[in-house]
């Protein structure tokens, strides 16, 4: 299942209009949150991911093109081993494609659960579209002083149910996330470790995911490049990958 | 008279009679055996498959056996107290189990492996009890996130009864859900490859992880396996006139190993009888023929004081048809003594391919058995006797009468 | 007025012996009259069986025409003759030819089966013929339980069960001891002399040369001569 393990196309990105905050109401600081992920409606963005295993680790390279908030494609670049290999993610569904093969691969929710694929939707998630978000509080984290919002999915179909955030008070940039599951159980931390400037913006440009089932597992994802760019719609048609 | 001579015929040569009889005896208790041996065995894989495994009857809702769905439990049955009640109504139901099945992933924390999970009922599933307990104690409804897990996967995860897991799994809506469990115990069904993935659970833990009330699959077992027609018929009628949507399968749709099991044997069975039908023939066929040889000058003497050559070819026609008819009486006496006596010798055969516990060797006497190999005897006999015969009564009298 | 039993007319009777043509009888010519008891004499090879075995109706003559008791067999084919052999003609042969399986008793009843006679009048019959031939005694034995003078006994009650007109013998006595020879001799000349039905021999045996009332001596396939006996002139003058 190595080339799962790869799916953390999982950048995707829906973009949102970044607003400028007034009150402090927990939707508030969501959207500021979501508007240093990525503002752009349809763009292109390079993403290196180092997959740690306790001190083993593998890199991969990749570049995405999304658009809206629900189409991203994938296109792997290194290494040499995936090079033409394509992640297609439409809504909640997502293929593969091979080079060499006649069609994508239809991956199940239940792959998604193996390897990368389940940070890549820890990365992908939307926050303020998905999610209702309660000011629970503030809080320390990673050294920060932080607001605390406690955020409940809007429909039973989002894959993690409940998401604490950490958001600083200084520059509501997201500091740490906890990923929750249905039946209450924690699955994954997540910490925004590096901001920077792309594209003219201030947006996260490093995010670092620890399983909290799985001992010694987590991943890295560092972002650059993000640039404006107009996409067929083609690209984003099953039927398409790997034709163009 | 014809009759009777030809009946005395039967014995006039007591070693050549004996050695035909004993062919056919040999053949008969072959026969006997291997089929008796073979219809024990579809019994007991058939009850097996039915009390163990797959049921009497499963429900579904309509369009379950069609739908490749992605999500879980898009075609559950839903309303499952009201369907049971209706079911169990029936006096010859035993019982109905429901059941629903998962996918998804085990991880100790640190390793992690795919599980295929089946939720039961726990009192259900001691019922059926398909699985061997190998260590600690079965799923109870009281722990719903109690479970048993195949000792191969139990290995794998380095688990025994008391220790925990992690199940993850994705939910009928399509978002991921995680569940610590406790292993109870750990089983063994002899098939590796089951034993490598599955875990059983309480009914309602596997809900739970779905996020759901419904079930896969309704499990229907009856009293007595021959009412499987007419109570699906019935269910079937009362469906369709409550327009529940549902649709149901029968075991013998969902026992493609039994199916399997029971086209090799009766092959089998078939070759071995067209086996002992050629030996029969020919010894039957040699023994009429020496007899013939023998009695030449008889034949002709018989012609010459006015035997007409319909009654010559009757009499030995006759002595094959005899032959035949006590040999299969002897060879049915003899066959089911012996398979008696297997019967009472409780002799145990090493597990078969796959399986980790052997089985009692034991013949079933079906009548259908004997009757067949009855026909066979007297009809092959009898076959053999036919040209033989005819070739006695096309004989020169004058030739015959010169015979030695 | 000439109502001879039989009657034969330039019977010839050749067979394929390989590639050979073999002629066993040639232009042969006889009649016989009923109530005779004759023997066909002559040495082996000389065709005596062959022709006992056409007057019998159990083979075809190659030329010349048959009459028996009135009847034309010549054109008849052997099966259809099967009929005439049952009710009319009684066969005596050297091994006796007796079922191995049947009791004498059953030895004699069964040509009665093909005459039409019910359960009770064939039991009748054959006990008579049993009594006839001295064997009441040995009614249920079967065949390898007798001595060869009772088997023969038993064969001659056979032959005359069904009261045929003609009884044909070959070589009759040849297995049999001197002194048993001439008592089955004694039964068959009673049996002559009483019922009147022919009896036709073939035989190298002088004793019954000398006790037949007629000999066609056979030589080569033909009639070599006729030898009226003592006994021809004792019956012929005892028949007035």
């Amino acid at each position: 299942m190595k080339r799962i393990q790869l799916l953390t196309a999982i950048l995707f990105v829906l973009g949102s209009t970044p607003t400028s905050a007034s009150a402090l109401t927990g939707s508030e600081i969501l959207k500021k949150v979501d508007s240093l992920r990525n503002p752009l409606s349809s763009f292109q963005i390079d993403v290196d991911l180092i997959s740690y295993r306790n001190e083993a680790s593998e890199t991969w390279k990749m570049r995405v093109f999304g658009q809206g908030t629900e189409k991203s494609l994938v296109e792997f670049v290194d290494p040499a081993s995936q090079k033409g290999q394509y992640l297609l993610m439409l809504n909640d569904a997502m293929w593969i494609y091979l080079p060499g093969t006649s069609r994508p691969i239809r991956i199940s929710p239940l792959q998604r659960l193996m390897g990368e694929a389940s940070n890549g939707d820890v990365a992908r998630t939307n926050y303020s579209i998905d999610y209702d978000a309660e000011l629970a509080g503030e809080a320390e984290a990673e050294g920060q002083s932080c607001y605390r919002l406690e955020l409940t999915a809007k429909d039973p179909g989002v894959s993690y149910s409940r998401v604490m955030l950490w958001v600083s008070k200084k520059n509501y940039e997201p500091i740490k996330a906890d990923f929750y599951v249905v039946s209450g159980k924690l699955m994954k931390h997540a910490y925004f470790r590096e901001f920077g400037m792309m594209n003219g913006n201030r947006a996260i440009t490093a995010i670092e995911i620890q399983d909290a089932v799985r001992a010694g597992r987590r991943t890295v994802m560092r972002y650059s490049k993000l640039q404006p760019k107009e996409l067929p719609e083609k690209m984003f048609n099953k039927n398409y990958l790997g034709k163009w | 008279m014809l009759t009777r001579i030809a009946f005395r015929n039967v014995f006039r040569n007591r070693r050549r009679s004996t050695i035909t009889m004993l062919v056919l005896i040999f053949g008969a208790t072959a026969l006997i055996l291997f089929g008796g041996y073979k219809e024990i065995s579809f019994y007991g894989l058939r009850e097996s498959t039915i009390r163990n495994r797959v049921g009497h009857l499963q429900i579904y809702k309509k369009g379950y056996l069609d739908s490749e769905s992605q999500k879980p439990l898009e075609f559950g049955l839903e309303n499952v107290r009201e369907l049971r009640r209706a079911v169990e109504s029936d006096p010859r139901v035993e019982m109905t189990v429901p059941q629903v099945s998962l996918m998804g992933l085990v991880t100790n924390g640190e390793k992690s492996e795919t599980f295929l999970a089946t939720g039961v009922e726990s009192e259900k599933d001691q019922k059926m009890s398909a699985q061997r307990l190998v260590a600690g104690e079965s799923i109870s409804d009281q722990e719903n996130d109690g479970v048993i897990v195949g000792e191969l996967l139990a290995r794998s995860m380095a688990v025994k009864p008391g220790d925990f897991l992690t199940l993850m799994s994705t939910t009928v809506n399509g978002s991921l859900n995680g569940m610590d469990v406790r292993v109870r115990g750990t089983f063994a069904t002899g098939v590796k490859e089951f034993d490598e993935r599955a875990i059983k659970m309480p009914l309602a833990g596997a809900q739970q992880l779905l996020q759901t009330t419904k079930i896969e699959k309704l499990l229907v077992l009856l009293k007595k396996t021959d009412d499987t027609d007419s109570v699906k018929r019935d269910l079937e009628s009362r469906f369709s006139q409550n327009h529940w949507g549902l649709e149901m399968r029968d075991w013998s749709a969902l026992a493609t190993y039994y199916h399997q099991v029971k086209n090799i044997f009766n092959g089998i069975f078939g070759f071995l009888g067209i086996v002992v039908f050629l030996i029969v023939i020919v010894s039957v066929a040699n023994t009429i023929i020496m007899s013939i040889f023998e009695r030449t000058r008889e034949i002709g003497t018989l012609m010459a004081i006015g035997t007409r050559r319909r009654q010559i070819w009757a009499m030995f026609f006759l002595e094959g048809l005899l032959i035949g008819v006590l040999g299969g009486i002897l060879g049915i006496a003899f066959g089911s003594a012996v398979g008696e006596l297997i019967n009472q010798a409780h002799i145990q055969l090493p597990p078969p391919p796959g399986y980790t516990t052997g089985y009692q060797l034991r013949i079933m006497l079906k009548p259908s058995i004997l009757v067949t190999v009855m026909v066979l005897s007297s009809v092959t006999a009898t076959l053999a006797s036919v040209l033989p015969a005819f070739k006695a009564s096309r004989l020169k009298i004058v030739d015959a009468l010169g015979h030695i | 007025m000439n109502t001879a039993l039989i009657k034969l007319k330039g019977i010839r009777k050749s067979y394929r012996l390989g590639k050979v043509d073999v002629v066993a009888l040639r232009d042969v010519s006889l009649e016989i009259q009923a109530g005779e008891f004759v023997a066909l004499a002559g040495a082996s090879g000389s065709g005596k069986t062959t022709l006992l075995n056409l007057i019998g109706c159990i083979d075809k003559p190659s030329a010349g025409s048959i009459q028996l008791d009135g009847v034309d067999v010549t054109g008849k084919s052997l099966p259809a003759l099967a009929g005439i052999r049952s009710r009319r003609i009684g066969f005596i042969f050297q091994t006796f030819n007796l079922l191995p399986v049947l009791s004498a008793f059953e030895n004699v009843e069964y040509p009665l089966l093909f005459a039409g006679l019910g359960r009770s009048q064939r039991r009748k019959r054959v006990w008579q013929w049993l009594q006839h031939a001295g064997l009441r005694d040995q009614a249920r034995q079967r065949p390898d339980q007798l001595s060869g003078g009772q088997r023969q006994r038993v064969a001659i009650a056979r032959a005359m069960v069904t009261e045929p007109s003609l009884v044909l013998a070959d070589e009759p006595t040849a297995n049999l001891d001197s002194g048993t020879a001439a008592q089955i001799l004694d039964l068959m000349s009673q049996i002559n002399s009483e019922t009147g039905t022919t009896f036709l021999f073939a035989t190298h045996d002088p004793r019954i040369t000398e006790r037949a009332s007629r000999q066609i001596r056979l030589q080569d396939g033909q009639i070599a001569g006729y030898a009226l006996t003592p006994e021809f002139h004792w019956r012929l003058a005892n028949a007035h």
